[in-house]
């Protein structure tokens, strides 16, 4: 609940503040943007169903090369361009899916992971298609229909990014509350159970890893314009590392938690590599704390302070606050 | 070209190969087995091995102890991690807690190990006994990789020996079969825990340590081991001894013919060799399903 | 009464904690901004982590010592400021550095990129910028061919089929007459490995294979044996760092310098000292000598070996020599704008440490002679050095104008 009106507001006021932010913060906020979209997808299959994945960054190197490509050989126009390659991304998801969720725990993790460094060797197997290691450069961003070009410049671009990133929120949040999330919620608790009571499990899980490797190809797609530039490097196991610390450590199964966690982790990144040469330290020592200390990850945190902090006259806390002062 | 030459040549090469990531996946495989957990860490320790087996060269001035310095000083690292750390998890039945505290702990000794020893290459040069070529078949093979075939079948069958026909080897191949049992019959299945996690990280580092001479001790060496590492495990069997073997084995041989053959397709055959057991047997050829 | 004053208290924790986190996250920009705001701004946005680590703690040496040997008085009477940063010899991560440097740093000078890939990664973004690379070390033969180049961007350094090309010429007259070839694949090995196959064979010898292997390989055995396998005489070799060393160490360990020559585009002194006396004997082109004899490289080298007692290698002398000529530019154009750079650095000569240089305005690729060196025991120094025994005349060396091939056979 909490959640959707946070996002809401943060939303609002980035877009009020973008015109007036330097450049380059508008740029950084645009790409943890983006990962925190990416974050988002995960937490669908990682805190929602618990599955865990180590292969998510297919869906986004998916999403990034089918863009590109798209954008530089058929010169289709952004927006276009864009859910062209969401939708590319989202037939090829439903085989992975169909493969994967046929083994469960460590064997799903290991399926994802063996497929997301599948997609890394095919890059380099068709090179001449992909440019191997050197990776596509020069991507651009074409004028969109009806002569709509806004997105082309820095600011019109991240309100695009805004606006794909609420909107899959909303779209999370109506799939989560929806009979199928509440399904989804029994698979994660107790799977055998819903089986018993007969439910086809199975096609559940296909369905919540195709929608989240279609919002993980998404926060690719959007990442190609952006940067304009597209490398082997995003299909890396690391990156599908990162975002799985950036679901658990901003909090699994709340969508906005992981959110926060990509926004985070982009901004921590950024900052502490140019203070101290230990940031990757502080990185992995950050993520087991979290891991050990506070699986609920930063949005539990907030939200249990935030309880305990406001009188609120509803629920324990309110009880609590109102008993301590009488 | 002599047709044999080239097979044998190349053949004798897959098989050195295939003997450092034995040492990778026998210990992954192992852990495993007793703690149903895949270990982010291997990587990182394998790496950890070469450099402080770099270390004990630079301190000796000789080769042979650092075969048994590495491992040991790594082994006790990684025991005292699962103590500390992955001990405190089990309770909690969240098999995802896990992958990700071993990842949490690759970052952190990756980093570490470029603080301690810093961002150069560093190299353990062969010791002269290992030194030149023999020749077989009429092709120059290095007498060092010979070497390596020999401690990786040594370690096989050592380690196999062990689990066959000692007490504390059985005591591991129960709790892989059933932790509960085996507690409730009196066993520190803890102690059990931590002493195969110790092994198979010093297994590992021994892994490193061997190939430094090959490479040099460098940062990545971990993350590029890792991947094979899984692969291996998979293909052969989670959980399965004879199954790391058997994946050394057939990985390392699709990786020389492979790349011989098929320049771009040697990275993607892996990973569909992967895939295609997977989908046959999802816990891997010899592996118990999950 | 409680109950207000916790509100309040709760309202100021999370406002002081929400500024704090603000704060945090603002404040090395805002240290930044308060620095001196005079200084001529160069970026070297180059590998400080990585497989190619050791090229890029290269270029920021030479860097460091150029400062020091400006002694702080710098160009058009502003210091120079040199602004370091970690790619990791990633192309999206230079990307990013390099963007950062333009929009966060306000710095538009941009040099010391190591690897080709970064370099093909920026240059479409200079012109929306404004900003003005100028490459000391990418050997990719493209970057300077109608597909790649843009105006902003020019080339100081010997590219990869200048190299080959020089060892082309050379090998004329060896007696080796079949070659085969083993480079790095991404743009660099595939266009040094691509030039040398065009030059071979433009002196009448026979290239009987050509190999690419992985970037980041460690175990070259399968190719060592290929080559071996081969039948050829000669080995051309385009690789560096981490897998030039790697590759060196397994064909010693395999005794491959006695089956065939090896002979590579790049002589890294860094290489030699890792394999000793190993290194004796082998032949290859160099992109910087350091005995080159001429006085701006015998200020360089006296300078180099006084700071940092090691003999400069080929990225020292070839960073070195491109922030000379960019500083040249600078002067000449009386400014830092990229336009005006641009058009002053366009027919720009330079008596550098490489010889004269002379900066082509076709291409913007830089004409520089070629040398052809072999690795000698040395009385003077405590280890191997390379010796010149060929120098090639600029206009030999340097392909057709946004060509990476050459008309003449020479």
């Amino acid at each position: 609940m909490h959640g959707r009106i946070v996002l809401a507001v943060s939303a609002v006021v980035m877009c009020a503040t973008a015109p007036i932010l330097p450049a380059f913060t508008l740029t950084l906020l645009t790409e943890a943007l983006i990962f925190g979209l990416f974050a988002m997808s995960l937490d669908l299959m990682v805190g929602y169903t618990r599955l865990y994945s180590f292969g998510h960054a297919a869906a986004y190197g998916l999403g990034a090369y089918s863009t590109a490509l798209l954008l530089i050989h058929f010169g289709l126009p952004l927006p276009i361009g864009i859910l062209a390659g969401v939708a590319v991304s989202v037939v090829i998801a439903v085989p992975i899916a169909w493969v994967c969720t046929r083994s469960t725990g460590v064997s799903f993790a290991m399926l994802t992971l063996a497929f997301a460094q599948l997609g890394y060797a095919m890059l380099y197997r068709f090179k001449e298609f992909t440019g191997g290691s050197d990776g596509i450069g020069g991507i651009p961003r074409p004028a969109g229909p009806f002569g709509l070009d806004f997105f082309q410049g820095k600011i019109g671009y991240f309100y695009v990014v805004v606006f794909c990133l609420t909107a899959s929120f909303f779209l999370c949040t109506v799939l989560i509350t929806s009979p199928f999330g509440a399904v989804l919620a029994g698979i994660r608790e107790n799977e055998t159970k819903m089986r018993a009571l007969g439910y086809n499990t199975r096609a559940y899980k296909i369905a919540v890893v195709v929608v989240a490797y279609g919002l993980g190809s998404l926060a690719g797609a959007l990442y190609t314009p952006f940067a304009g530039f597209v490398a082997p490097e995003l299909f890396f196991w690391l990156v599908s590392g990162r975002v799985l610390i950036m679901v658990v450590v901003g909090g699994a199964g709340t969508l906005i938690g992981p959110i926060i966690g990509g926004v985070f982790f982009v901004m921590l990144e950024h900052q502490l590599s140019e203070v101290t040469e230990l940031w990757p330290l502080v990185f992995g020592a950050i993520f087991i704390a979290f891991v050990m200390l506070a699986p609920e990850g930063i949005w539990g945190l907030l939200t249990r302070y935030v309880r305990a902090m406001l009188p609120a006259p509803r629920g324990e806390a309110g009880q609590e606050a109102s008993s301590a002062a009488s | 070209m002599n047709v044999a030459g080239f097979l044998v040549a190349q053949s004798l090469n897959a098989l050195s190969q295939a003997a450092i990531l034995f040492f990778i996946a026998c210990g992954l495989t192992l852990i495993f087995g007793i703690m149903r957990i895949i270990n982010f860490a291997h990587g990182s320790l394998f790496m950890l091995g070469a450099y402080v087996g770099y270390s004990t060269v630079a301190w000796t001035g000789s080769f042979w102890p650092s075969l048994i310095i590495a491992p040991l000083v790594v082994g006790m690292i990684g025991g005292t991690f699962e103590k500390l750390l992955l001990a405190r998890l089990y309770a909690r039945r969240d098999s995802g807690a896990y992958l990700m505290v071993t990842f949490g702990l690759a970052i952190i000794l990756a980093e570490t190990i470029r603080l301690t020893w810093g961002p150069q290459p560093l190299s353990i040069p062969i010791p002269d006994r290992l030194r030149g070529i023999v020749l077989i078949s009429n092709q120059p093979f290095p007498i060092y990789r010979l070497f390596l075939i020999g401690m990786g079948s040594a370690a096989a069958v050592l380690t196999w020996q062990f689990l066959e026909r000692t007490r504390a080897g059985l005591l591991v191949r129960a709790v892989s079969q059933n932790a509960e049992m085996v507690h409730a019959l009196g066993t520190d299945v803890n102690a059990v825990r931590t002493g195969v996690f110790a092994l198979g990280c010093a297994m590992a580092a021994l892994g490193g340590v061997l190939s430094a001479p090959l490479m040099t001790a460098f940062l990545g060496m971990g993350s590029n081991v890792i991947i094979d590492g899984f692969v291996i495990v998979i293909i052969g069997g989670m959980g399965s001894f004879l199954g790391s073997i058997i994946g050394s084995v057939l990985v390392g041989f699709v990786q020389v013919f492979g790349s011989y053959y098929f320049e771009d397709l040697a990275l993607a055959m892996m990973y569909l060799l992967m895939l295609a057991i997977l989908i046959v047997r999802p816990g891997g050829m010899l592996g118990k399903e999950e | 009464m409680k109950e207000s004053t916790q509100t309040r208290l709760s309202r100021r924790s999370l406002f002081r904690a929400a500024s704090g986190a603000a704060a945090m996250l603002a404040s090395p920009a805002l240290l930044r901004v308060a620095a001196a705001a005079t200084p001529i701004k160069v970026g070297i946005p180059t590998v400080i982590t990585g497989g190619y680590a050791v090229l890029g703690s290269h270029v920021m040496r030479t860097c460091k010592l150029v400062d020091k040997m400006m002694g702080g008085k710098g160009v058009l009477g502003r210091p120079i400021e040199f602004l370091y940063r970690d790619t990791q010899g990633n192309p999206a991560d230079c990307v990013r550095k390099s963007q950062e440097l333009v929009e966060r740093d306000d710095c538009r000078l941009i040099t010391g990129v190591v690897v080709s890939s970064e370099a093909r990664a920026i240059m479409p973004k200079l012109a929306e910028w404004k900003a003005f690379f100028i490459s000391h070390g990418c050997g990719d033969g493209l970057l300077t061919t109608k597909e790649f180049l843009v105006p902003n961007f020019f080339r100081a350094n010997t590219s990869a089929p200048m190299g080959a090309r020089t060892l082309a010429l050379y090998l004329k007259d060896a007696p080796e007459q079949n070659f085969i070839a083993l480079g790095s694949d991404y743009a660099w090995g595939r266009s040094s490995v691509g030039a040398f196959e065009e030059q071979i064979k433009a002196v009448g010898k026979k290239l009987v294979d050509k190999v690419f292997t992985p970037v980041g390989n460690k175990d070259y055995s399968t190719y060592i044996t290929k080559l071996i396998q081969s039948g050829a005489q000669g080995c051309y070799l385009a690789l560096q760092g981490d897998e030039a060393r790697s590759f060196f160490l397994q064909a010693t360990q395999y005794e491959l310098p006695k089956r065939l020559r090896l002979f590579t585009e790049i002589v890294a002194q860094a290489d030699i000292r890792t394999f000793g006396k190993d290194a004796i004997g082998m032949v290859g082109s160099s992109r910087y000598a350091f005995t080159y004899d001429v006085p701006e490289n015998k200020k360089f080298t006296e300078a180099f070996l006084a700071e940092y007692k090691e003999i400069p290698d080929w990225t020292d002398g070839e960073m070195y020599q491109a922030l000379h000529i960019l500083f040249a530019a600078i002067e000449k154009a009386d400014s830092v704008e990229a336009d005006k750079l641009v058009a002053a650095m366009e027919n720009l000569e330079v008596s550098s440490v490489k010889g004269p240089i002379l900066m082509r305005q076709c291409d913007h690729q830089g004409e520089n002679q070629g040398f052809v060196v072999k690795v000698a025991a040395s009385s003077k120094y405590p280890e191997p050095i390379p010796e010149i025994v060929k120098i090639y005349p600029r206009e030999m060396i340097t392909p057709d104008c946004l060509s990476t091939s050459y008309k003449t056979t020479g």
